[in-house]
């Protein structure tokens, strides 16, 4: 691009300084504020005062701290699902369908299978239900990938869709099993107290936040020093060096899809045994599963750092909600714009960790154009 | 213009008269990390064949890119008929008459050859007129001796088919500097010839020819004047008659190399590959028809064939990677057809794939992640040793590279090609066996020299190699025995180094010996 006598061009970087990679993230949450405060401003509310409640309600008080880590919860768990299914170039987007079977297989083993275990297993055998059934929910569509090469983002994406029909069938529709039989009014059947955590003192945080925390961890770990990892990444590089070397493409895409599956319905069954108990379509409306792509894309599919993005989005997700019930309401559309914001300046920002600005003088020589030669 | 066999420095000349149809001005030219060009001065005068050679990397191409407008020069200045041009496009360039056909063509393949001609050409009618554009091509055709029916589809031609496409649309646009980047590379013997045809029949209708290349041998021929580039510079310029290969070569690489054709010692090894009575067809259309071969221990055997006539498949059925419809592989006295990759690698054989970066190696990850492709690696893959051997090879191989972490793709073709033949050389279980596909392909002539010796003593050692090479000369130079396959058969099988190089060159081309 030239500019009057000054030529601006973009140069690939050789190598990224260490710092970039801690710049790039805190420049893009400045940058989206500035968005959001224009926002503010053009709604008639102060920007400075409003993020300063926003940041007491959601990281920096006490009560505003803990339902932050427990919204993060089940965020880490779809955040995991996205990271470990896109670095390996296979973009599962159903996260928000296989959380909520997630929640169905937490629900029912919590009600069906609960009274007949002992205390101490009965929530591992929720938790694990509920892990199965996201993995079934995606099976299909792995089995298509892998087996035909059908694109997995369409059919993960759609059957989001089915997913949030079957919810609201179940506890609008019908009288079903997961429906509360003792009341007229439309909700979930709680599950067993056997099948479920206690939140920790008067907070919203609950121990399955240690879980989720412990398994980023291991993933963490488990991607970078086991064989299925270096096989994972050897194929996301290039699936015909993965042939080469005589990998089973079909049982890694099929695996990993289904892994990324399950730790959905892993974040579905942990809302299940944490805050909610039963089969609640009010998590319809937070948009978890898509918020974890978002989460993984921030983290650059990091494990470690989903935990991170993930507290930084809930903390959004949680502040903004508090705004809207204080006494100038802000709408929680804020909030969104806010999310959004620190995604579009992140991923912009990757674009200057890569390359550098590069600004020079055109030096006007006495160079002719030609118009006529023979 | 005496034809006295001195170098000049540079090529830095005015001359009075005539002036030159086409020079580089002290030309500069940087990409992040790396000056491609560094103040290069070249001419090209009316009427002559003008070549360009270089190593990969030298800068040539960049050159050619900036003296046909794609690029534009950091420094300096580029001149047509001595006047000071300023190039922003290809199309620029087509408009003062100078255009460049590139190595990988580009052209459509679902057009006809006329339309692929007219494409881009300004004034054309809403609705195109075919027939008046087929006529006008037929013209440019007859006028360059370049047989070719206008109304043919591209896609259907062969390599040499498609490049005449590519100049016989600069000459319909034009053009009077041609500029052809490696343009033999993916020619059979027979079509480079009729390329120089060509060339000579332009050159005599007073157009001008840069022929871009890195193979010495074939264009000390073709050229009147032959310019050499190294590491972005120029460091000789020799006219006809005064090129000698090994001068050229030692300007090329700035040392002394040597081209001598080495063989094995006896042929007295024990068969540890054969591949009897193969048959592999897909969709009904045959790829290999009963393909039989033996490679004993101690020795190379060649199998030389224009790309695409069953080679890279018979790799894959001798790897495992594909199963064939009949017939059987053995390795090492295993027979190994239908257990697949990995239980071939078992039974002794060791695969150097043609496409190194896409196949051979995982281009992002780094050299001990790629040397742990190979080997049997439990639930969790050992780094420690394997970043041990990848110290060891860099220091024994002379591997250029920031450190045995960073990923491949930072190395040169080289260089990521010694880290390939060290893993399947002497990585893990010492293979016996030796498939290797184009070795060589891209790399220059330093880095050939260094895969032909690893080769070398890989068959001292007692390996059996079956090498699969496009490069005729690189099949003369180190196999034992020369195999050509043509439409998946063996048209051509030649015992020893006396064989009739052009008998070879003919099989590959589909004419019988």
């Amino acid at each position: 691009m030239i500019v009057g006598k000054t030529r601006i061009q973009l140069e690939a970087r050789l190598t990224s300084p260490r710092w970039l990679i801690v710049a790039v993230p805190v420049l893009s949450v400045l940058l989206a504020s500035v968005v959001g405060g224009v926002f503010l401003l053009l709604t008639g509310h102060p920007p400075l005062r409003t993020y300063g409640d926003l940041l007491n309600n959601g990281y920096t008080s006490f009560y505003g701290l803990t339902d932050t880590l427990g919204l993060a919860t089940p965020l880490i768990c779809t955040g995991m699902a996205a990271a470990f299914a896109f670095r390996m170039n296979l973009y599962n987007i159903g996260q928000e369908g296989q959380l909520y079977l997630g929640m169905v297989g937490g629900a029912w083993a919590g009600i069906a299978l609960a009274p007949h275990l002992t205390p101490f297993i009965a929530v591992p055998v929720v938790l694990v239900t509920g892990a199965l059934f996201g993995a079934a929910w995606v099976l299909v569509p792995a089995l298509l990938r892998a087996r035909l090469g059908t694109s997995e983002i369409v059919s993960t994406l759609l059957l989001n869709y089915v997913a949030l029909n079957l919810i609201n069938y179940f506890i609008f529709g019908s009288r079903g099993f997961f429906r509360d039989p003792s009341t007229p009014f439309p909700q979930g059947r709680m599950i067993y107290e056997s099948a479920r955590f206690g939140a920790f003192g008067t907070t919203n945080t609950y121990p399955t936040l240690l879980i989720s925390m412990f398994l980023a961890v291991f993933l963490f770990w488990f991607v970078r020093s086991s064989n299925y990892g270096y096989e994972t990444s050897v194929f996301a590089d290039s699936p015909s060096t993965a042939r080469y070397a005589g990998m089973n493409s079909t049982w890694l895409t099929t695996s990993v899809l289904l892994v990324s599956g399950s730790l959905a319905g892993l974040g579905g069954a942990m809302y299940v045994v944490g805050p909610a108990g039963k089969v609640d379509p009010g998590l319809l409306q937070i948009g978890l599963g898509y918020a974890g792509i978002v989460v993984a894309a921030l983290a650059r599919y990091n494990f470690v750092a989903v935990i991170l993005t993930a507290i930084l989005f809930a903390g959004l997700r949680v502040g903004g909600s508090a705004l809207q019930a204080s006494s100038d309401p802000v709408p929680i559309a804020i909030a969104v714009v806010l999310q959004g914001a620190v995604l579009l300046f992140a991923l912009g920002g990757e674009l200057f960790r890569r390359n550098r600005v590069v600004i020079t003088r055109v030096i006007e020589s006495h160079q002719v154009m030609v118009g006529e030669v023979s | 213009m005496n034809a006295s066999s001195e170098a000049t420095q540079g090529s830095h000349r005015e001359n009075g008269a005539t002036p030159f149809a086409l020079s580089a001005r002290n030309v500069t030219k940087k990409f992040p990390g790396v000056v491609a060009n560094k103040q290069v001065n070249f001419d090209v005068a009316r009427g002559e064949v003008h070549t360009l050679l270089g190593e990969n990397g030298a800068g040539k191409s960049t050159l050619a890119s900036i003296l046909s407008g794609l690029y534009r020069p950091d420094e300096g200045t580029v001149l047509r008929n001595g006047i000071e041009i300023r190039l922003t496009s290809p199309r620029s360039g087509l408009s003062h008459g100078i255009a460049m056909v590139h190595q990988h063509f580009r052209l459509v393949d679902r057009f006809t050859v006329a339309e692929n001609v007219v494409l881009g050409s300004k004034g054309l009618t809403f609705v195109l007129q075919p027939k008046d554009i087929e006529a006008k091509v037929a013209e440019v055709c007859e006028k360059f001796g370049l047989p070719l029916d206008p109304r043919a589809v591209v896609g259907e031609l062969s390599a040499g088919q498609r490049q005449r496409v590519e100049i016989i649309k600069a000459l319909y646009h034009g053009a009077e500097v041609l500029l052809l980047d490696e343009p033999t590379a993916l020619l059979a013997p027979p079509e480079v010839v009729k390329l120089f045809e060509t060339v000579r029949a332009m050159t005599s209708a007073g157009k001008s020819v840069v022929f871009v290349s890195h193979k010495l041998g074939e264009v000390v021929d073709i050229s009147d004047r032959i310019t050499v580039m190294r590491d972005g510079k120029v460091t000789g310029s020799v006219k006809r008659g005064g090129a000698n290969a090994s001068r050229l070569a030692e300007l090329m690489v700035g040392r002394e190399i040597t081209l001598a054709p080495r063989r094995g010692k006896s042929d007295s090894g024990e068969v540890l590959l054969s591949v009897s009575q193969v048959h592999l067809s897909h969709d009904q259309i045959k790829i290999l028809s009963d393909v039989n071969i033996k490679v004993r221990g101690g020795e190379i055997l060649g199998i030389a064939g224009v790309s695409g006539n069953g080679q890279r498949d018979l790799a894959e059925v001798i790897s495992g990677l594909r199963q064939p419809n009949k017939g059987a592989v053995t390795v090492c006295g295993v027979p190994t057809s239908g257990l697949g990759a990995r239980a071939t690698r078992k039974a002794g054989l060791a695969y150097v794939p043609e496409d190194r970066l896409g196949t051979g190696l995982a281009p992002s990850l780094s050299m001990v992640d790629n040397l742990l492709l190979t080997r049997e690696r439990g639930f969790l893959v050992d780094r420690k040793s394997a970043l041990t051997e990848a110290e060891g090879f860099i220091e024994k191989l002379e591997i250029k590279t920031p450190g045995p972490l960073t990923s491949i793709r930072k190395l040169s073709g080289g260089n990521a090609q010694k880290v390939l033949l060290a893993r399947e050389l002497f990585s893990g279980d010492m293979s016996r066996v030796l498939v290797v596909c184009s070795p060589t392909r891209g790399l220059d002539v330093g880095a050939v020299e260094a895969v032909h010796t690893l080769l070398d003593e890989a068959r001292k050692n007692g390996k059996a190699i079956l090498l699969i090479s496009e490069d005729l000369d690189e099949v003369m130079t180190l196999a034992d025995r020369v195999i050509v396959l043509y439409r998946g058969k063996i048209v051509l099988e030649a015992r020893g180094v006396s064989e009739d190089f052009e008998a070879v060159g003919r099989a590959m081309a589909g004419l019988s010996a």
